[in-house]
């Protein structure tokens, strides 16, 4: 029954979000061999907006944010961003567009130090030289913006603990300047609870900024603690797109899960 | 009221956000109150400082044991001309050993490109210059065909640059019919000076052949944005590639230098012997790959030094001139070699072991 009203649409959003969407997906397909890993999701983003992303394992989540990041293509369906048609052809396309991701295993560089990975792959130069001094005074400042207690940045990522790491992943995505959209894939995982509250508290800063944020997480606490919208993916299809007031806990257990297992 | 409540405090927020926004703007520009905080890290330095201990060490020992020949002066720059053409090679290894790729192909390159050159100058009347020119940029081809075929493809480097390996040793053998090539050129020529005289009568060419391209390989290796994206390539592709370094390009690039530098080395080979074997650099690369993991490059990527590359070709180079010296028999230099090698990889692995 659930599924039923959910593919008529009466159960999405109730009101149109008051900004235009920042980015909108619409039909994304994408299959690996014979999984379909995603079966025409629709959804947008507004400005300001954390959306939670939740959903079981295998749902689709992490493929649908590397499509939004311009790590896979999809095989059908268009995103929209500022309303535009947009082909993402690379990591790199997404973060022009001003899309940022902080990935599940970070994408961090263990043998570099601290400054390196924040700006991995953006390096700051003077001329030909890498401006390494600028890099480490900003990279110092934006941890410190994080109240992260890495000790420095000049400390190989590698000797890291998972806390640290994390605020790192978290640091890099957050310098990118024009980020409009940061992609947070588990982002408290690995976390204790203090830690896990910074992250919470700094993905409500990126919000105030005007930015949007895409959370996934299995713990409904912290998604409910953040997320103004919770979007609910089950086997690869959008079940389900909720306000955090019109909703509850047991509500999206139900959408994960689906009603006929409950 | 409750709605006007709840968006001053959110305007509240905001503005608190962008002060803190406008401080980082700010200390971005200005370079910074808030001086980084250092300390001094670093496995990276420590590995160099291991391998400079290693290198002083043996200094120490042969200029003891091979008195007072081995630490003349004479002998010195000796041992400093005969490794310049495997340290220069080993240069460009070593951007591949960081990027986490490897050159099988490098002593066959070398050797094809000695015999290119040789046939250039004598068989096509190419004046040296331009005919090194040309050995620089056919050793870039060469480099851009393993490159591409490697990422293009997804075959591993260790096969591709084997079959390369074979390829341009035969090449070599089928363009001098296995004769060694002569390169006859008047006494003086600006090409044999360059290449192989000694500066003010004493520094051998080759020396600031091999000191000038390091500075260099060296300089890009760490103050350039290429420099960066060669250590993140090797060090963790995946994380590379997802925030947007052409990886492919990268080790390309890095294909291509080493392949170039083989050019560089075979020119410096002509200019010395004024010959061209086609036999030149068989079994070369194994004393390539000793250099680079004796300077403490990891095999895995990610890390490694040019300077820590040079103490590795020193090393060698001291251990075969000391041997000779010491009237060690010529066969038991490759066992040396063998065991210094191992011995690097196992001071290498003991400090990776160990926990930070």
């Amino acid at each position: 029954m659930e599924e039923r009203t959910t593919k008529t649409g009466m159960d999405t959003m109730e009101s149109p979000p008051a900004k235009p969407p920042f980015i909108e997906l619409k039909g994304i397909c994408k299959a690996f061999g014979h999984v379909q890993a995603l079966q025409g999701v629709d959804f947008e983003v507004c400005p300001g907006e954390v959306i939670g992303l939740v959903g079981d394992n295998g749902a689709g989540k992490s493929t649908l944010i590397k499509i939004i990041s311009g790590a896979y293509r999809p095989d059908a369906g268009v995103i929209h961003v500022d309303g535009h048609p947009t082909t993402f052809h690379s990591p790199h396309d997404a973060m022009v567009a001003g899309i940022a991701t902080v990935y599940q295993n970070l994408a961090l560089v263990d043998q570099r130090d601290v400054a390196a990975n924040i700006f991995l792959g953006r390096e700051l130069v003077r001329g030909v030289l890498l401006d390494r001094r600028r890099m480490l005074a900003e990279s110092a400042h934006v941890l410190e913006e994080l109240r992260s207690d890495i000790p420095s940045v000049e400390t190989q990522v590698g000797l890291l603990s998972g806390g640290q790491r994390q605020a790192v992943a978290i640091a890099r995505a957050v310098h990118q300047g024009a980020a409009r959209l940061v992609i947070m894939d588990e982002p408290v995982a690995a976390l204790g609870i203090e830690e896990s509250r910074k992250v919470l508290r700094l993905i409500k800063r990126l919000k105030d900024q005007g930015r949007a944020v895409i959370v996934i997480s299995h713990n409904l606490e912290h998604v409910f603690s953040v997320a103004d919208r919770i979007v609910v993916l089950r086997r690869g299809r959008l079940v389900g797109v909720r306000r955090k007031a019109g909703t509850d806990a047991a509500d999206v257990v139900r959408l994960i899960v689906g009603a006929e297992h409950l | 009221m409750n709605d006007d409540q709840q968006k001053t405090a959110s305007q509240a927020n905001v503005d608190a956000v962008l002060e803190d926004l406008e401080g980082e703007i700010e200390s971005g520009a200005a370079c910074g109150p808030a001086e980084p905080r250092r300390r001094a890290p670093g496995i990276l330095r420590l590995r160099e400082l291991n391998v400079l201990a290693a290198a002083a060490l043996l200094f120490v020992a042969l200029a003891w044991l091979a008195r007072p020949l081995f630490a003349s002066p004479e002998n010195l720059l000796l041992v400093a001309r005969q490794i310049s053409i495997l340290a220069i090679i080993a240069t460009g290894m070593t951007f591949l050993f960081i990027a986490r790729e490897i050159d099988l192909s490098v002593g066959s390159t070398y050797g094809f490109l000695a015999v290119t050159l040789a046939f250039l100058i004598t068989k096509w009347f190419f004046n040296p210059w331009l005919a090194v020119l040309i050995t620089v940029l056919l050793g870039m081809v060469i480099g851009l065909v393993n490159g591409l075929v490697i990422t293009q493809f997804g075959i591993p480097s260790f096969i591709v640059t084997l079959g390369m390996l074979s390829i341009l040793r035969g090449a070599a053998l089928l363009l001098t019919g296995g004769w060694p090539i002569l390169v006859k050129l008047p006494p003086g020529n600006s090409f044999m000076e360059i290449t192989a005289g000694r500066a003010w009568g004493v520094i051998p060419m080759q020396v600031f052949w091999m000191i000038g391209i390091m500075l260099i390989a060296g300089f890009v290796l760490s103050k350039t944005r290429f420099g960066s994206h060669v250590y993140a390539t090797g060090g963790n592709e995946e994380s590379a590639i997802l925030t947007g370094i052409a990886t492919k390009r990268v080790k390309i690039v890095s294909f291509m230098i080493t392949s170039a530098l083989c050019g560089v080395a075979a020119a410096l080979l002509v200019g010395q012997v004024h010959s061209a074997s086609p036999l030149t650099g068989t079994g070369f690369e194994l004393d390539i790959i000793a250099a680079v993991v004796i300077g403490g490059t990891p095999i895995f990527g990610g890390a490694g030094s040019i300077l820590g590359t040079l103490l590795g070709a020193a090393i060698l180079g001291m251990i075969t001139n000391g041997l000779v010296l010491l009237g060690v028999s010529a066969f038991f230099e490759p066992v040396a070699k063998g065991l210094i090698i191992i011995l690097a990889i196992l001071v290498d692995t003991l400090i990776r072991r160990r926990p930070a």
